[in-house]
């Protein structure tokens, strides 16, 4: 909806901006969706100017449509599928993260979501040189952990290598998250060449602790705040083909309900794929490193599949690039 | 300048009107003016004024944070962020037991949580801390405040070893008793202010955190939201002090298809705001700490003990008697004429 100025496109004027505005046609939708010669009539302009712009209008802000092999053989370009470094998480996600998609784990608190999180960064940065943005919210990033995941694997002086294009922005709240990703989207859309390697993956932990304060009481407008998030994360993840992983907690309804997904169901559209992590022990009485990890949402396998993990030794692994078929 | 006006942190109504009248990106905002835009929207020329200088001043620091300058975000790499964990220090305590499973100790930047039954000695811990000597810590000892809830909590703060005496250290705990929510909340939203006055302020300990939220809350969802919000104010203020935070938490029962188990108070929600959390429970006479959520440190489980000396790790068995006194319950320390 965007508003008529003057000088928006050529032979749109001021004056014919004031007769439209007399009339009730502030934005381009109604320029555009209003009979010509009705407002030519009304506002006394001439009836081939107004076709003239609004030729040009449309050509300035509606989307053409594409067609379905041109679009397959795009996405067959431009995807990639990215390995976690995890073989059972990969094969859990059809062998691996796709870019273009939001993919999101949640989990109980202490289900090992932040250590898959590192896990893939520190193989993306390692295995794939390629750079991270990993987004804070929680304080959960340790680097020592990092570190610890790395130094298994490899010399020291890859190490730092490696650590340097991991990049980590701690943000708070929900404004800071908005702030950091529009200045990503400013980096990527003037194609600032760096040194260190291409972006690929953005890592949100978690998304969920800067929307809850907003969410709740009598108050609407968390939900528009969130929706504008998903949104940023969508046109991220599609317009400069990243993968974006979130992660997300999970709440029960009453004291006893199953677990479920937190944020509800206008975030449940957000991401095309979701895991849920889960503690092989019921209680918190027997501590163990093993992690179930299972499939809720997902456009390409069937819901419901299982695989172990084990978050002690999420161990960065050697794996060998996956191309699209 | 492409920043859409949904995402500007106005206030709702007004970005609510602003999207109505039609304005996309904060630099449509920016192309109209003052008088433009309150003429469009209907408010009065000082309100536009306000709100074209906050949109100018976010779009002036997204610029500058891309074009490579630090600006207010927090941002850094893997490796600057390691070489800065490797040099902060921990809060010790005299329980090696229980540093070891926490990775040296309580760490800085960092909310630990504290989850156990009455009587368990989650107070006496917090007092501990507040007490502690500094001669094992790696690094400064520098004076912790901390928010009390009930009764007792004592802000500690750490002096260096030369004036280590009872008063010196009374003296450098800053002690807040906060009565119900709103005080409590009011006061997490002044620790800040308090913070960059005091300095050396290093540990804040809020003992009791799920007492004003338990009783009278009518309304869960506002609940939810004010805890969610109180916790990000929390790291919030442990990142940019570089403050340690301490919680301690109630325990409830769950109960189940066939059994009721005990988990932590404040709901699932909460789980997620404490960066690290620590369980104590009982085992027959014996009370044990489980390490149950930790970014950097292995689930584990060490059996501690509260002596009269404070929080301290399980000493070898040794000949006592007490074996006599075994009827009596093992949660209560029998109260003994001599105290020191």
């Amino acid at each position: 909806m965007v508003v008529l100025r003057a000088g928006l496109c050529p032979g749109l004027g001021e004056e014919m901006l004031h007769l439209l505005r007399a009339n009730g046609i502030r934005t381009v939708v109604d320029f555009v969706s209003s009979d010509l010669e009705d407002v030519a009539q009304k506002c006394s302009l001439s009836y081939k100017a107004l076709v003239a712009v609004r030729r040009v209008l449309l050509a300035q802000f509606s989307a053409f449509p594409a067609n379905g092999a041109d679009l397959y053989e795009e996405l067959k370009s431009t995807t990639a599928i990215l390995p976690t470094g995890i073989p059972s998480l990969d094969q859990l996600l059809d062998s691996g993260l796709y870019t273009g998609e939001v993919t999101e784990l949640m989990g109980a608190p202490g289900s090992g979501k932040t250590q898959v999180c590192l896990g893939i960064a520190a193989t993306m940065s390692l295995s794939l040189k390629h750079r991270v943005l990993f987004l804070d919210s929680t304080g959960g990033l340790t680097a020592s952990r990092l570190y610890q995941m790395l130094q298994a694997r490899v010399e020291d002086e890859e190490e730092q290598a490696t650590l340097q294009r991991i990049q980590v922005v701690r943000v708070f709240d929900i404004y800071e998250m908005l702030s950091a990703l529009q200045e990503l989207r400013d980096c990527l859309s003037q194609q600032v060449l760096s040194s260190v390697g291409p972006l690929k993956i953005v890592i949100i932990d978690s998304v969920s602790a800067v929307i809850y304060p907003l969410l709740g009481g009598k108050q609407s407008e968390g939900l528009a705040i969130m929706m504008q998030l998903a949104r940023e994360l969508k046109s991220l993840a599609r317009e400069f083909s990243l993968t974006v992983v979130v992660t997300n907690q999970v709440t029960r309804d009453s004291s006893t309900g199953p677990l479920k997904p937190a944020l509800g169901r206008s975030w449940s559209f957000v991401p095309s794929t979701r895991v849920l992590l889960e503690s092989k022990e019921a209680t918190w009485e027997k501590a163990s490193t093993q992690r179930v990890a299972s499939l809720a949402k997902s456009p390409r396998q069937p819901t419901g599949i299982q695989v172990e993990l084990n978050i002690g030794d999420v161990d960065v692994q050697e794996p060998s690039p996956v191309t699209p078929t | 300048m492409q920043r859409e006006v949904g995402t500007l942190p106005l206030a709702p109504a007004l970005r609510a009107r602003l999207v109505a009248a039609g304005f996309q990106t904060a630099q449509e905002l920016l192309e109209t003016g003052p008088c433009g835009l309150s003429k469009e929207i209907g408010i009065s020329k000082e309100e536009a004024l306000e709100v074209l200088q906050l949109v100018r001043q976010e779009c002036q620091g997204d610029a500058t944070r891309s074009a490579g300058g630090s600006g207010a975000t927090r941002k850094c790499t893997a490796l600057e962020l390691l070489e800065e964990e490797q040099t902060q220090g921990f809060i010790i305590t005299f329980c090696s037991a229980l540093d070891n499973i926490l990775g040296g100790g309580v760490q800085l930047t960092k909310i630990t949580e504290i989850c156990g039954a009455p009587g368990v000695g989650k107070t006496q811990l917090c007092f501990f801390y507040n007490t502690l000597t500094t001669a094992m810590i790696m690094d400064v000892l520098l004076p912790l405040p901390c928010i009390p809830q009930q009764k007792r909590c004592l802000r500690n703060h750490l002096k260096a070893l030369e004036s280590f005496s009872l008063e010196s250290i009374l003296s450098h705990i800053y002690y807040f008793r906060c009565r119900d929510y709103t005080e409590l909340l009011a006061q997490v939203y002044l620790l800040p202010d308090f913070l960059a006055e005091h300095s050396k302020v290093r540990l804040v300990v809020i003992d009791g955190i799920a007492f004003p939220f338990r009783h009278d809350f009518e309304d869960l969802s506002l609940r939810t939201r004010l805890l969610n919000g109180l916790a990000q104010q929390l790291i919030i203020t442990a990142n940019d002090h570089r403050a340690a935070v301490v919680l301690t938490n109630q325990m409830t029962t769950r109960i189940g298809q066939n059994q009721s188990t005990l988990v932590p108070a404040l709901g699932e929600s909460w789980g997620h705001a404490a960066t690290v959390r620590l369980i104590f429970h009982w085992d027959e006479s014996q009370r044990l700490a489980t390490l149950y959520k930790s970014p950097s440190q292995k689930e584990s489980t060490i059996p501690y003990c509260i002596t009269p000396h404070g929080f301290r790790d399980v000493q070898p068995p040794a000949v006592t008697q007490e074996a006599e006194g075994t009827e009596m319950n093992p949660r209560k320390r029998p109260r003994r004429e001599e105290e020191k």
